[in-house]
């Protein structure tokens, strides 16, 4: 009788409490109701979700609320590319404009046997520390080779070989974070049109002998390049400076000639290697990848990083 | 000892001397996660605090009036079906999941009211703010004023009976000055967390490491309050 009695108690109780709890939420979540459009939620699904602010925005969302609610440009994620771009133009029903993946350009060519005067820098092994100090290699332009891009690079995608900042293009989804992070400013966002793009390899401002001073392979300013196309020319500096808005691979027979006829080698073609490219390195061993087997305890792979 | 200064004691040693966090140690994962800047760490303390201070009023309530032991309206319908005088039932079972359900309840109208009147403060919360509902502090109130209302006889509905057992004031206090506790701890902690940006800490220490460390040393000085409660009462001319 007792526990019958009880059995039908609790559950009156629940009962009570739940009707009394179910009316309260009832009431606020109409008193407290939100207008949000759902369309931000549809063009946040349509993001990356990687949320590293390459568009200029700190996150995914902010972005997604961004384009829908203050008409922002629905090309500005550089993770998504034109795919996403065009899934966010069919949810908000607009036209994507014409738009270039950008990707980042070291402009320096020199690894550590080219720079000349390089100190024993034994401070905080970041660029920007190193920055600060003056004299820590000749080229006061270059990279330092410390690397905080790659530290910066949430892809993986910069790493420093042989003293020299290198983009893996294959890996580089274009959120510059590494053209923010260099205290030398040597990196910069290039609209890549093709995918190989015409860069200048070099940020020495210095002329002639000055550079020959501090670097094996620095560009001298001769000005070659500008007397070929127009596409290069010297507003401050003794360093080219390519007009990506003049830039068309279709027409690149002045480049061409400006390519061949820079001394130093210093305009460079970056982006997807070519079949020439893959050729040279073909005899270079790849390294193994050894995938770990999770079933034994005993983990005895390779570390071959 | 007097209604008033039995609720200074409950206050003070709720919010400093048994802090829920640096003493009990209930509540660490928003205390962890949303004191990285001082003013999200002041909306989630006042959340905390509103949350504590609901829950406890609905779950003291639904203790003295139907789940305790003797609770009046469980023995008033006890004794109208079986017709015995002196028949009564122990609902105390139902503890648990009453003041789970009250308290995911109204974080529930919390979260709708933040939403509604702070989106800024209700987008850096993030997913801490529906986690309050498993927020230990907020239970072990709960629990705190269960422990103390199933006691036995006394205790008036407003308190005032002058028995062992609490009442609601006793209880709202320990709410109140338990969520305050957790706004102080949290506060002092994001402070803390602020400088640190700014300190060049060792690889190893970095995020939750010296997080944690820095916890129990504020736990360490928060044990400096302990005996403040004997001197208190002693000043209230009470006997403790």
């Amino acid at each position: 009788m007792t526990t019958a009695l009880m059995i039908i108690l609790a559950g009156a109780v629940m009962l009570i409490l739940a009707a009394f709890m179910g009316h309260v939420l009832g009431w606020a979540s109409k008193t407290f109701h939100v207008e949000t459009d759902p369309r931000i939620e549809q063009v946040n699904l349509a993001l990356p979700g990687a949320n590293c602010g390459g568009c200029g925005y700190v996150g995914c969302l902010e972005y997604a609320e961004a384009v829908v609610a203050a008409s922002e440009a629905v090309d500005k994620c550089t993770v998504g590319g034109a795919s996403v771009a065009k899934e966010i133009a069919d949810i908000l029903g607009v036209a994507v404009g014409q738009s270039w993946p950008f990707r980042p350009a070291v402009h320096c060519g020199a690894n550590f046997a080219s720079r000349l005067k390089r100190s024993d820098y034994r401070g905080e092994k970041t660029c920007a520390s190193a920055n600060i100090v003056s004299g820590i290699q000749g080229c006061t332009y270059g990279c330092t080779g410390l690397g905080d891009c790659e530290r910066s690079c949430r892809f993986d995608a910069i790493h420093v070989v042989d003293g020299l900042s290198t983009v893996d293009y294959e890996k580089c989804v274009g959120c510059g974070a590494c053209a923010k992070v260099c205290p030398r400013n040597i990196i910069s966002m290039v609209p890549f049109k093709a995918e190989r793009m015409l860069v200048v390899a070099c940020a020495n401002q210095d002329f002639g002998r000055e550079v020959k001073n501090v670097c094996k392979v620095g560009c001298l300013g001769c000005k070659a390049c500008a007397r070929a196309s127009d596409l290069f020319s010297f507003k401050d500096g003794n360093i080219p400076i390519i007009d990506y808005d003049k830039y068309d691979p279709s027409a690149m027979e002045g480049a061409e000639v400006a390519l061949a006829k820079c001394p130093m080698k210093r305009l460079m073609m970056i982006g997807k290697p070519t079949d020439k490219d893959l050729e040279a390195v073909a005899d270079r061993k790849k390294p193994k990848v050894v995938t770990a087997d999770f079933k034994t305890t005993v983990d005895d792979t390779e570390w071959l990083g | 000892m007097t209604l008033a200064s039995e609720l200074v004691l409950i206050a003070v040693g709720a919010a400093v001397i048994n802090n829920f966090v640096l003493h009990y140690f209930v509540g660490i994962c928003p205390f962890i996660g949303v004191s990285r800047r001082v003013d999200m760490a002041f909306g989630m303390g006042c959340a905390v605090t509103f949350v504590i201070s609901v829950a406890a009023l609905l779950s003291w309530t639904f203790t003295f009036y139907i789940l305790r032991p003797g609770a009046p309206l469980t023995s008033w319908a006890v004794r109208s079906v079986t017709g015995k005088a002196d028949a009564t039932l122990d609902l105390s079972i139902l503890n648990y999941i009453v003041y789970i359900f009250v308290i995911a309840s109204s974080v529930q109208l919390v979260e709708m009211y933040v939403r509604k009147f702070f989106p800024r403060l209700y987008k850096s919360f993030g997913v801490f703010l529906p986690l309050i509902t498993t927020n230990c502090a907020i239970l072990f109130a709960c629990l705190e004023i269960m422990k103390h209302v199933s006691v036995g006889a006394g205790g008036g509905a407003w308190g005032a009976g002058g028995g062992a057992a609490w009442g609601l004031a006793q209880a709202m206090t320990l709410a109140i000055a338990g969520g305050l506790g957790f706004t102080i701890a949290i506060v002092i902690m994001a402070g803390i967390r602020e400088e640190l940006d700014h300190c060049d800490l060792p690889e190893a220490l970095k995020g939750p490491g010296i997080t944690l460390l820095i916890a129990g040393i504020l736990a360490l000085a928060f044990m400096g309050f302990s005996g403040v409660d004997k001197t208190l009462s002693g000043l209230m001319g009470g006997a403790q």
